[in-house]
């Protein structure tokens, strides 16, 4: 395909420059952690329903995550004109969008993963059969949280409200499929599949493969001077 | 100077050229049919409508509720269309139109926020539920607000046209999904509270029904006063720029 060896040139680009300076992983991953425990101490974990709150707690510190990510990933294209760099570069506008797209997902995941586990300890949850669930829903639920966002962090960084604005952008539009990956997190903290879990998988599917589609359509009207 | 700023090349923002007169004839047009229909409506929600068996006076607000719900949804439909066709054409008209009607919209949803609790308090006991249909209607309205918010952030008009554009068509696709969620969300407590309009009384019908029509002129009005005011704006910005 000729938007995929374009697109991993430019992931490749960003991963290059995070092995270099750490950016990013350094202050999302501490971020994150700052947020989980913060949230332990705000609301009332360990008891009875547990699994629904860890969730809630949880899918809110990956969306903060997420935004300090897509944000900071967005803005250091704009120093010293890198994005113009890249639009006037031969890659089709799909592929940019597609690059910074797994440079995010890539970047949310991996903080992600480490937080998982450190989360389920601190939460004295026991996931135990759940934890393919979890995977899953975090993978589809960043999937579609970094989607929507690659796209809106594109023009956040054209107004005057600079990355201050993505989140304003993100949150209404991201309200289902933060529910939804709630939803089956809380199921795979319970360890157990819950009677509306397919429901929900399958609206974060539809959810990511639509906004991929529009995302990848619109994209070029957000980057075109 | 006046030539230069018309012929702008291709892909800017081109201006309108529809008459004047025509656009004003229409804006009076749906402005005299709202004057007319809007006391007429009040007079049947009050007099003509009966009381409703449980619900008794407060039921009367359905009159103003449903119509307001109904125009919510058509304005945002409206800025989905017109956010196309303006990415298609690039066309300056579109992003007027979605823009006002964006506006129109986030009154009317706020209307239907504030005329459903005032509801809900009497018939449900609570001021809120989250009633998919309430819960749909706030999230609508978080999503055109931010939308107006976005628009405020770009002082380009080329960019702060793509860019809500873009945020309308998203926006719009989201409403069903979102729906969706806020019914399985809650669907381990049923609310089946909202009567079926299919067992209306004709006398409800016919009021809701001329309701639905006094509040579409009343839409089409506030539209046309938005789009003629935006269009007025960009002539002023435009005369600003050449002086």
């Amino acid at each position: 395909m000729s938007w995929l060896s374009p697109a991993l040139t430019i992931a490749g680009k960003d991963l290059r420059l995070e092995m270099k300076t750490r950016d990013v992983i350094a202050s999302v991953g501490l971020f994150v952690l700052l947020v989980v425990v913060t949230a332990s101490f705000a609301f009332p974990t360990g008891g009875d329903g547990r699994e629904g709150v860890a969730a809630g707690v949880l899918w809110m510190s990956f969306l903060f995550a997420a935004l300090l990510g897509m944000g900071r990933s967005m803005a250091i294209e704009k120093e010293d004109a890198c994005l113009d760099g890249l639009l006037v570069s031969p890659a089709p506008r799909e592929a940019v969008f597609l690059g910074k797209l797994f440079t995010n997902l890539g970047f949310t995941f991996a903080v992600e993963l480490v937080i998982l586990p450190v989360f389920v300890i601190l939460l004295q949850l026991r996931p135990t059969g759940g934890a393919l669930l979890l995977l899953l829903a975090t993978f589809l639920g960043t999937l579609g949280l970094v989607t929507v966002g690659t796209l809106f962090a594109a023009m956040a960084v054209n107004t005057r409200g600079r990355e201050a604005i993505l989140p304003l952008l993100v949150m209404p539009v991201s309200i289902p499929i933060m529910v939804a990956a709630v939803k089956v997190s809380e199921a795979g903290f319970a360890g157990t599949w819950g009677s509306g879990t397919t429901s929900w998988l399958l609206l974060m599917l539809g959810y990511d493969a639509l906004f991929l589609l529009v995302a990848l359509v619109t994209f070029q009207y957000v980057t075109e001077e | 100077m006046k030539t230069d700023a018309l012929q702008q090349p291709a892909g800017e923002l081109r201006p309108d050229v529809a008459p004047g007169s025509a656009r004003r004839t229409r804006r009076r047009l749906w402005g005299t049919l709202t004057l007319i229909s809007l006391p007429i409506l009040l007079g049947m929600a009050f007099f003509y409508a009966p009381e409703d068996a449980n619900q008794g006076a407060a039921q009367r607000i359905f009159y103003i509720h449903v119509p307001s719900a109904w125009i919510g949804f058509l304005a945002f439909a409206v800025v989905f269309v017109a956010s196309i066709a303006f990415l298609a054409t690039g066309r300056r008209k579109w992003d007027d139109v979605a823009s006002s009607s964006a506006e129109v919209g986030v009154i009317f949803t706020t209307a239907v926020l504030i005329t459903g609790p005032l509801w809900g308090r009497p018939v449900w006991g609570v001021y809120w539920t989250w009633d998919p249909r309430l819960t749909s209607f706030l999230m609508l309205w978080l999503i055109y607000l931010s939308y107006l918010v976005l628009r405020g952030y770009v002082p380009e008009p080329i960019r702060r046209a793509k860019f809500s554009a873009v945020l309308g068509i998203v926006g719009f696709l989201d409403v069903p999904i979102v729906y969706l969620s806020a019914r399985w969300w809650r669907s381990e407590h049923p609310t089946q509270f909202v009567v079926e309009s299919g067992d209306l009384p004709m006398q409800m019908l016919v009021t809701l029904l001329v309701g639905v029509a006094t509040f579409t002129f009343f839409y089409l009005y506030l539209l046309a006063v938005r789009v003629h005011a935006g269009r007025l704006r960009a002539r002023v910005e435009e005369a600003e720029v050449s002086r």
